[in-house]
């Protein structure tokens, strides 16, 4: 069912860019490649690995596998409009309909053979326990090899050289499974990709920063945490420089995101991953952008090629997600100053206790450098639960109150 | 000319109309039928019939609540927690914390002379604690929902309602009922199962809120005993206006004043 979902997406993609004489613009050449990368999971034809979101995703394509960090799934459920029927199945592997809807929407495809089955899996403790749990609960139900990636909280040297010597242990996990050996010549190229992929999306997100924004709100919707499926490959590369050019085509025709823009906003953690019409309001009828996420952002330095691992460690560990939150909260003003935030919508999505239990700190944090937040209590991937005059009247409120506010970041 | 303000909440449809003084002329509440369109029509029509004056002398509209694209006249539409404050800060300068109550939302509404709202929360997820709520429970207790007011007269208040469910706490109603408790003891320990609501609310929108004046709208607000509960459990005096349903319609009438003479 899903292969046939990705193949046409493919196709329609495909032709709708010839219809354009060869020319797409950066979010289509996005969806491309999630299809594509759907069609290989998909395949029967590649080896697998299911993992968590912080796995090193090019170590693993380096190795020849496709790897991909489960609450994809989640989230395409939800963007094609199926998630629904399929979490009421995870109800039957004991999941409480209090869990985050990601995991209950992949145990349920699991259940319905909608996910294919993988050579190995590797779950990593970060961005939370409800995700390593998802992923044990797949190798007991697939019957394969689990490896788990302890990342710690820290990144002390002892903190990353103990993540470092996990992730080689990783390459030989998946020797022993898989038989594949790991070439550190091709290691070096997938890295060097790495690193240029890297430099580029810092460029991107720069000159998203710009007042008014080259980007509108959906152009880096799900961007980064989605381009980490892709690093190491020539595709991540070009897909960046297509943004890139775009958004600097864009200034330099002094072309917004959104016409006229009138307020910046930060979208806090994921978003809504099913269709809905709370950006087309925020667009249309407040001529609001959200101008970041706060999983847009690269928290780490380049890796070196020749040692990669230990630069791996340190990505991993840096996500702002992992260790206490104050660290998250510190990130979160950066990003509000530097792209000049006025507002902040919080999804608060449902069952994620690494969202809600913080929910309090992140909105008295903003609200030092002036930034109020909208908590907002929806269930990001399960849509039957989405009200929408609710969500709307939220939505709306919170931009009245923007607009007769002054802008923290004018009288700087 | 005439400006009219059009609230269309879960539970009634309200209209107040008031002149260039921003002095009410008249005011209506009727209830939301299935067919919202009919109920705005009525509201407005007895708004028009209680001032003497016809469609022509209305010059704007602006409309508020859940169905407020469904008013076709409107030069605007703005939200429930703007038109709220809007009404609230006319009708008592200096409210800074605005508590409100409708049929299926409860908000808290940070207040402030410069920018109206400054902060805002609403219940989530569910409608416990809310008219809706109330309406169950004078259900479950064969009451009328108007006269429950009095009803925690005489109460020592040493039942609790744990259950934030609007249908556990109906069963638990009828357990009580069952035991022999007083119908003004569950009414008592309802009443303070929503001012506890209430109060986690205020809480969340204005953590220093003591010392700061309160004032509630919303048709919960004239039920004097969820209002004397929310003054327990706040340690302070409510302001509680004459038409406390109204407040909405009437922060949008002010709407409708000011943006059709800007
Ligand atoms: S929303 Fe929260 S619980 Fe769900 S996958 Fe993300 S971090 Fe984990």
């Amino acid at each position: 069912m899903l292969i046939n979902y990705f193949d046409d997406l493919e196709k329609g993609i495909v032709s709708s860019i010839n219809d354009q004489g060869g020319k797409a613009s950066p979010r289509k050449l996005y969806s491309l490649e999630i299809a594509r990368l759907g069609k290989r999971l998909y395949s029967g034809s590649n080896k697998v690995a299911w993992c968590g979101v912080t796995a090193p995703f090019d170590l693993l394509h380096a190795m020849g596998l496709t790897s991909c960090f489960v609450e994809f799934i989640g989230a395409m459920l939800a963007s094609t409009g199926m998630a629904g029927s399929i979490i009421e199945e995870s109800d039957h592997a004991g999941y409480s309909s209090d869990a985050c809807s990601y995991h209950r929407a992949i145990m349920g495809a699991a259940m319905k053979d909608l996910m294919p089955a993988p050579e190995i899996l590797v779950g990593t403790t970060v961005p939370c326990s409800g995700g390593l749990a998802v992923i044990e609960n797949l190798a007991r139900h697939f019957d394969k090899p689990l490896f788990i990636l302890h990342i710690p909280q820290g990144d002390s040297d002892s903190d990353v050289a103990y993540l470092a010597s996990q992730m080689k242990d990783l390459t030989g996990f998946v020797t022993e499974h898989t038989g594949i050996a790991l070439d550190r010549g091709r290691l070096k190229a997938v890295i060097e990709k790495t690193n240029e992929a890297r430099g580029i999306v810092n460029e991107i997100f720069d000159l998203a920063k710009h007042c008014p924004s080259p980007a509108n709100s959906k152009d880096l919707n799900n961007f980064l945490i989605t381009m980490a499926l892709f690093l190491g490959s020539d595709e991540s590369v070009s897909l960046a420089r297509a943004y890139r050019e775009e958004f600097a085509q864009r200034l330099s025709e002094n072309r917004s995101g959104v016409h006229d823009e009138k307020v910046r906003l930060l979208w806090i953690q994921n978003r809504i991953q099913f269709k809905n019409p709370l950006v087309d309001t925020l667009e249309k009828e407040y001529r609001a952008v959200i101008v970041s996420d706060e999983l847009n952002s690269i928290t780490w330095g380049p890796i070196d090629p020749d040692d990669p691992f230990e630069g791996l460690a340190r990505r991993a560990i840096s996500i702002p997600f992992n260790g206490v939150t104050q660290r998250r909260i510190d990130h979160l003003k950066q990003l509000a100053r530097n792209y000049k935030i006025q507002g902040a919508i919080n999804p608060c999505n449902w069952g994620c206790r690494q969202g809600t239990g913080t929910r309090g700190l992140v909105e008295a944090g903003l609200r030092e450098v002036g930034v109020p937040v909208l908590n907002l209590e929806v269930d990001c991937v399960d849509e039957r639960k989405f009200t929408e005059g609710q969500f709307r009247t939220r939505i709306e409120a919170f931009m009245e109150m923007i607009q007769t506010r002054p802008n923290p970041w004018q009288q700087h | 000319m005439y400006y009219l303000g059009i609230d269309i909440g879960s539970l009634s449809c309200d209209a107040v109309l008031i002149d260039e003084g921003k002095n009410v002329k008249a005011s209506s509440v009727v209830p939301t039928g299935a067919r919202n369109r009919e109920s705005i029509a009525l509201a407005t029509e007895i708004v028009m019939s209680r001032a003497g004056i016809t469609g022509r002398d209305v010059k704007a509209t602006v409309s508020t609540g859940y169905g407020r694209d469904r008013v076709e006249e409107k030069i605007a539409s703005v939200t429930e927690i703007t038109c709220h404050a809007k009404g609230m800060q006319a009708l008592r300068a200096g409210a800074e914390v605005l508590i409100d109550i409708g049929g299926q939302d409860s908000k808290c509404i940070h207040m402030s002379d410069k920018t109206a709202v400054v902060n805002f929360a609403m219940n989530d997820k569910c409608a416990a604690g809310t008219g809706r709520f109330l309406e169950a429970m004078a259900r479950a207790l064969q009451v009328d929902i108007g006269e429950m007011g009095g009803l925690d007269k005489g109460a020592r208040g040493g039942v609790t309602i744990s259950s934030m469910c609007t249908v556990f706490a109906e069963s638990e109603v009828v357990s009580l009922i069952a035991e022999g408790t007083g119908v003004n003891e569950i009414v008592k320990g309802l009443n303070r199962s929503i001012a506890a609501r209430t109060v986690s609310l205020v809480k969340r929108v204005i953590p220093d809120y003591q010392g700061r004046p309160v004032a509630m709208s919303g048709g919960v607000a004239k039920n004097d005993g969820v209002v004397r509960a929310i003054e327990e459990a706040l340690g302070c005096s409510v302001f509680v206006p004459d038409m406390p349903d109204t407040v909405g319609a009437f922060g949008a009438a002010l709407f409708a004043l000011e943006r059709s003479t800007q």
